[in-house]
Formats: C-alpha cells, sequence, structure tokens
C-alpha cells in the first residue's frame, strides 16, 4: 500500500515539474500607457508587471498594480490613483486569455513570431474583450512579448479628463519557471 | 484715474504670478523617496502576514490613505534582479516561503542595491503598491516602489 502511495506521491510530483517546464514568467514585466488631455501628454510606466505564460496552451496571464505606474508628474499620478482609476478599490489589473496561434511559435528556435492575444481585460473593475497582435522573441530559452493596443476609457467607466483612446505598450521578458 | 493706472499693472501681475504658480504645481515632478520619512516601520515577515491574512483589511490600510503610503521594511535579502533595461529589484523574505516584499529600485539608488549581498539584512524605504496573489501560481508578493536603501547590514 505504502509503496503505491509512493508511486502515486512520485508521479504526482513528475508531472507537477515536467508541466512547470513549459511555463514561462516574469515579475518585473513593462506595461506603459499613454494618452493625452487637453493640456498635456500623459505618459506612465509600470516595471513591476507579472505574466506567465504556458507555452503548450497558449494560456497568457498578466497582472499588475495600478499604484505602480510611474508618472513624470505628480499630480497626474495622484489624479490618476485618487480620481481615474481609484486604486485603493480597484488595486488590481488583469489580463487573462490566450494566443490563440500559439501553435505557430516554434519556442525551442530563435526568431521573432508575430502572435495573436485574444482575452479579457480588467481595469477599475470593467472587464472587457480584448484582442491584439505582437510579437514574441525567442532567444536562448527566453521569451519577450512586445504588443501596442488600444482601449476606449469610457469602456472601464474611467471618469477621466482626457482623450477617450489610451494606448497600452506591453514590454516583458520571461524566463523559464523552474 | 491714477487708481486705474496702478490697478491694472497690479492684477497683471497677479495673474501672471497665478499662472506661473498654477504651471509649477501642474509641472511638480515626481520627488525622489530619499528625505522622505516613513508613515510605518515593519518587518518583511509582518507586512507580508497582514496581507495574507486579510488582503482586503491591509489593501485599505496601506492603499486607501493617501496617494504615497510610504514604508520601511526590514529584512533579509534573498534575491537581487536587475531587469534588461538595468532597473533594480531586490526582494526580501525568507527562504522557507515563496511569499516575499519586491522592492523596484529607483534608479538614484542602483549601485547601492548592486552592491547588496544575498542574506544579509537590510531596511527599504518605498511606496507601496499593494499585494499580488498567488493566482499566477508564482508566489505572492507585497510591492514597494521608488526604493531607496536605508541601512546595510
Amino acid at each position: 500500500m505504502k509503496k503505491i502511495l509512493l508511486f502515486i506521491a512520485f508521479i504526482v510530483i513528475a508531472n507537477i515539474t515536467l508541466s512547470g517546464q513549459d511555463k514561462y514568467f516574469t515579475k518585473t514585466g513593462r506595461v506603459s500607457l499613454a494618452g493625452k488631455s487637453t493640456l498635456s501628454k500623459i505618459n506612465a510606466e509600470n516595471k513591476a508587471v507579472a505574466v506567465v505564460l504556458d507555452t503548450k496552451t497558449g494560456i497568457l496571464q498578466f497582472s499588475l498594480l495600478t499604484k505602480g505606474f510611474e508618472f513624470k508628474k505628480a499630480l497626474m499620478q495622484e489624479h490618476f490613483n485618487e480620481k481615474y482609476i481609484e486604486s485603493d478599490k480597484f488595486p488590481k489589473s488583469e489580463f487573462k486569455g490566450e494566443l490563440i496561434n500559439n501553435a505557430l511559435v516554434k519556442y525551442a528556435t530563435d526568431g521573432v513570431y508575430p502572435v495573436t492575444a485574444k482575452g479579457k481585460l480588467s481595469i477599475h473593475g470593467e472587464t472587457k474583450d480584448v484582442e491584439t497582435t505582437g510579437t514574441i522573441t525567442v532567444n536562448n530559452d527566453k521569451l519577450t512579448l512586445n504588443a501596442t493596443f488600444y482601449i476606449l476609457i469610457p469602456d472601464y467607466k474611467i471618469n477621466a479628463q482626457m482623450n477617450d483612446k489610451v494606448a497600452i505598450t506591453v514590454d516583458c521578458s520571461l524566463d523559464r519557471l523552474q | 484715474m491714477k487708481k486705474k493706472r496702478i490697478l491694472l499693472p497690479a492684477v497683471l501681475i497677479l495673474i501672471a504670478a497665478a499662472v506661473f504658480v498654477g504651471y509649477k504645481i501642474y509641472n511638480k515632478p515626481v520627488k525622489s523617496l530619499t528625505s522622505s520619512t516613513a508613515d510605518l516601520k515593519i518587518t518583511a515577515t509582518d507586512l507580508i502576514k497582514k496581507f495574507e491574512t486579510n488582503e482586503a483589511v491591509a489593501n485599505k490600510e496601506f492603499l486607501g490613505k493617501k496617494t504615497d503610503f510610504i514604508i520601511t521594511v526590514s529584512g533579509a535579502v534573498k534575491e537581487i534582479i536587475k531587469d534588461e533595461r538595468g532597473a533594480y529589484t531586490v526582494v526580501l523574505g525568507g527562504n522557507s516561503t515563496r511569499s516575499s516584499v519586491r522592492c523596484s529600485i529607483d534608479s538614484l539608488h542602483n549601485q547601492q542595491a548592486a552592491s547588496l549581498k544575498t542574506g544579509s539584512n537590510v531596511s527599504i524605504k518605498g511606496a507601496i503598491t499593494g499585494f499580488m496573489m498567488n493566482d499566477l501560481g508564482i508566489g505572492s508578493d507585497v510591492v514597494l516602489n521608488r526604493c531607496v536603501i536605508e541601512v546595510k547590514n
């Protein structure tokens, strides 16, 4: 009985280890946003974005803390957190989705691969479907994800005095999850 | 008549001053935390425990009160990370747990971050941005931004 249990435990552990090898992750990914108000350009960057990509299934997840967006101007940072995003009520922003053409990426071969990501983006407590194209650069077992897409401020019920369209740029380098 | 002659330039000067001050306030850069006083001093272990016990309560305590809630965290250096663009992150916490406090270092303090040794004790001051739960399967973290290294041991 004990031997059987040990054997089962071994299989389970072996599976966890094996499945772990298909996953890539980072906790220092970068996501920036760029928009315009009547008075000036608005730019901010978050350098502590968590990303996990399962290369086997193409399942892709992003998670970031909205207070981590750094602006050049202190007043903008304050307004962003307190009036627009309401970081105390909605501290996190997430993307949960997949690469719909994951099978075309050769993760074992260095190169730049065009990809399309599709999924649900949650900002300010509102969740919307998004789809964007981008690239995955495979270099020496490291994956760099790059993409730029646009979101509409009213979609996320954000009450900001700025143009509706905001560009979101993703630049994240992922390492293999050990 | 004489009154008007004084009044007009005075009003113009006042308006100019107001515009100048307004412009200065509007453009005020985000300041370094080097000389800021911490709102709270806490160990990395206790800080993690606060968020793991009740994330909502901790969020309220740390994120709801003001734009920058500044804390000084002390603990053992678990890892020092330099990303592709040269930005440093110092990870504090014990080796027995996957939970940690991640401190994104203000680029003014990169050299100090680079000189830290894993396993040594350190105090780091930064603006807390929140808690990343372990929902991605990569460990949970309390995250601090714009960090300054206060004490090296």
